[in-house]
């Protein structure tokens, strides 16, 4: 029996594609630029038939790409004539217990799907990535998601409590925060699919803050906007967010569909939510708007009610979106360098962009220094392509020069790999390798991704993992 | 004799010549509170009290870099003076270092309003037992390039490697900060400190306390730490007194409360199956098994 018709008699003809036409929905992600066409795409409706699925790869020696809702930023979901493993059939959200404030959920839950489920109960899930009305809880897991408001809250990280995790060799095992031995949940969490399959989840849920306050503020200098974000975080106030649109960005928001009235002529803009109990939180956003006006803010709008509120995110959420207006392809960008660092780098990415004649537009989570520099282009132009490229490499390596990381929410994927030994020394690349290959020996589940395949040396497995050979926690 | 390597490359020189001859070694920081289990008392102590102070503090990033020996009191000294802090405060008080506290993963009275160990911690660098120095992580707060190596070392118990440098995350001190004494009987104390934890403005700790655990400091009960604004510690204070007949205490309780507090102790996996992966993730960073060996095995 071929391996099509295996996966078939699993999970139903109609859930297995393998004619090139259907394949090429599946050669993207949400980074364009990318095309990585599977071999064949698979699937599962049921927890049990996701396991039963990775079983079969194992014994077929078949390498996997696990996939959520495709909204991912890094091309981690671009699978090279690997089998696709789509798990966004399995949404099922299990339970919500509003006492523990926990929900188990299968990993194809669209993020927002969980948050609208736990509303009754006063509560939301609060990593909320830009394509939360699209991606899946099980996809937030592999990349470790952040968002907005993740400057407050955390990432997915701080919210994951426990996952029943398929193996690639299709051993079962349940990772747990409260367990004892080594953080493999936090080792887990992130891994972008290269440790196996997340059926099942157990995740935090926060309660909805009494008033959210959201600010508005324009300024004519983008150094002064930047300066004005260390100066908030300073005075000891927490915002739920801390956002930044460069002018760029704002022209391009306020010409699409997604207009959220942005002044077009303000060099950057800065949206600050400021959420919680009532009490306390005027003083929290008096202060927040003395801070922006004593350092030079033309204007700060304030807007409590929803529909307001809902407007000033509007273009902050579509700004990716909207951008898609200026030219066919989009580099996406998510580097990290010291908060106090953000002036002199916002000045460097515009220098690089001048030298290369490119246009960067910078949306970003500026609370935790967490650049979005992207760059709009016509990939079809070749002397284009490699001018955006050219300025993407000294961008990255300006913010490695800062201090910082080359991706802070995206994951490193297929796109990142580049910088990854810029990064990293060679023997820590080598100790990632290492801990891959106590997941996945066989490198099997979405090979060549993350850490680059020359640092990961070849080496025996502790313990024989052929078919199946580790022990499965009972189901 | 205890070996005490001057430099990350002499600590790597140290275990890689250990592991070579196949001779057990015993990490130890400040030596004064970490004491795992029996089975390592046998093996050669390594002593890491090199690796100590600060080595990078830029205030405004609310970001710190130190040598993992540096002790939690020092950590809080030099935090301090820019009025900020890590809400670390490990049980077990602050003579004990820094890279113990991440290596056991000891979480203190903050730590569930304000993040455990692997909450906080942005990046390392260590010596697996191989000899191979990895420097995993970063000092951003946010940060998913490659596997996380940060999150297996801690709470490791330096089984996979020596910790030498940590960087942390960092928090601006609270504009008002109170300490707040409940007298409560065992059964309304735990009553209510599920009831603040929940509320729409938790303390940032809320501790049950015995008479007899205190030295007789105060009465059972609720210890509480409101701390943000001063209206939000207002309502909070007002919401205490509410309660019950509470009364204001002195602030240093805390770490009197942290060193009454009984030692972590390490902790194997429940099943079979994740027990037979944290083999495989000891023998991945430390072949020869001599990191602190018996411990989490």
């Amino acid at each position: 029996m071929s391996l099509a018709a295996s996966l078939r008699a699993i999970v139903g003809d109609t859930h297995v594609l393998d004619r090139p036409a259907e394949l090429l929905v599946y050669e993207s992600d949400g980074l364009p630029g990318y095309q990585r066409t599977p071999s064949v795409a698979v699937f599962p409706g049921t927890a049990d038939e996701a396991l039963a699925v990775v079983r079969t790869l194992a014994r077929a020696g078949v390498p996997f790409v696990p996939r959520g809702a495709g909204t991912g930023l890094s091309g981690g979901a671009l699978a090279d004539g690997a089998v696709l493993l789509g798990l966004n059939r399995l949404k099922r959200i299990i339970a919500i217990d509003p006492v523990r404030r926990v929900a188990r959920v299968e990993p194809g839950v669209v993020n927002v799907t969980l948050t609208k489920a736990a509303t009754p109960f006063g509560l939301h899930y609060a990593p909320d990535p830009s394509s939360q009305t699209a991606c899946t809880i099980g996809g937030n897991l592999a990349e470790n998601a952040g968002g907005p408001h993740c400057l407050k809250y955390g990432v997915t990280l701080n919210h994951v409590v426990a996952a029943k995790v398929a193996l690639p060799d299709g051993t079962v095992v349940e990772l747990d925060s409260d367990d004892g031995g080594y953080d493999l949940l936090g080792a887990f969490v992130g891994s972008e699919g290269c440790f196996g399959v997340a059926l099942e989840l157990t995740v935090k849920l926060t309660p909805n803050p009494e008033r959210i306050v959201t600010l508005l503020a324009d300024f004519t200098s983008i150094d002064d906007a930047a300066q004005t974000v260390s100066a908030i975080i300073a005075a000891g106030i927490l915002p739920a967010a801390l956002e930044m649109m460069d002018q760029a960005t704002v022209g391009a928001v306020e010409a699409s569909i997604y207009a959220a009235g942005y002044p077009t002529d303000a060099a950057a803009v800065l949206l600050v939510e400021v959420d919680g109990a009532t009490v306390g939180l005027d003083d929290d956003v008096q202060g927040v708007d003395g801070i922006c006006r004593a350092h030079g803010a033309r204007d700060v709008r304030i807007a409590t009610e929803p529909a307001a509120r809902a407007r000033l995110w509007q273009g902050r959420k579509k700004a990716f979106g909207a951008m898609g207006r200026l030219a066919p392809h989009l580099v996406v960008q998510d580097a990290v360098v010291p908060r106090t660092k953000l002036p002199a780098l916002l000045a460097r990415i515009a220098a690089i962009g001048d030298e290369n004649q490119v246009r960067v537009c910078n949306v970003f989570h500026a609370g935790d220094g967490n650049l979005h520099p992207n760059i709009p282009y016509n990939a079809n132009d070749r002397d284009e392509a490699a001018r955006v490229h050219v300025a993407m490499r000294q961008i990255m390596q300006a913010c490695i020069d800062a201090g910082g990381t080359i991706t802070g929410e995206h994951g490193v994927g297929l796109d990142k790999l580049p910088y990854m030994d810029a990064l990293f020394t060679p023997d820590t690349l080598d100790g990632m390798c290492r801990l891959r290959d106590v997941f996945d020996p066989l490198r099997r589940a979405n090979p060549g991704k993350v850490v680059p395949v020359r640092y990961c040396r070849e080496r025996r497995p502790a313990t024989a993992t052929t078919d199946g050979g580790r022990r499965t926690d009972d189901r | 004799m205890t070996l005490r390597p001057d430099s990350v490359a002499e600590l790597a020189a140290f275990i890689s010549d250990a592991a070579s001859a196949r001779r057990a070694l015993r990490l130890v920081g400040r030596g004064t509170w970490l004491d795992a289990d029996e089975a390592v008392r046998d093996a050669e102590p390594l002593a890491l009290t090199a690796f100590d102070g600060v080595i990078e503090y830029e205030p405004g990033d609310l970001t710190i870099t130190v040598g993992a020996a540096t002790t939690l009191a020092e950590l809080d000294a030099v935090t301090a003076a820019h009025h900020q802090w890590c809400p670390l405060a490990p049980w077990g008080g602050d003579t004990g270092s820094v890279g113990a506290t991440i290596s056991t993963a000891t979480s203190g009275p903050f730590s569930h309003a304000l993040g455990l160990p692997r909450d906080l911690v942005l990046g390392l660098e260590c010596v697996d037992g191989t000899g191979k120095v990895l420097r995993p992580g970063g000092r951003v707060v946010k940060n998913v390039a490659g596997f996380d190596l940060v999150r297996l070392m801690t709470g490791a118990w330096g089984t996979l490697g020596a910790i030498t440098r940590v960087s942390l995350r960092l928090r601006a001190r609270p504009a008002a900060d109170e300490t707040w004494h409940l007298p409560l009987d065992a059964t309304r104390a735990d009553e209510v400190q599920q009831e603040l934890r929940r509320s729409m403005t938790p303390p940032i700790a809320c501790e049950l306390v015995r008479e007899d655990q205190l030295s007789g400091a105060i009465a059972d009960g609720l210890l509480v730490r409101l701390a943000g604004n001063a209206a939000v510690v207002a309502a909070g204070r007002a919401d205490l007194q509410r309660r019950a007949d509470a009364r204001a205490a002195d602030g240093a309780l805390w770490t009197t409360l942290r060193e009454h507090a009984p030692s972590r102790v390490p902790r194997r996996p429940r099943s079979p199956a994740v027990q037979a992966l944290n083999r495989e993730v000891k023998h991945a960073f430390d072949p020869a098994g001599v990191l602190n060996p018996g411990i989490l095995q």
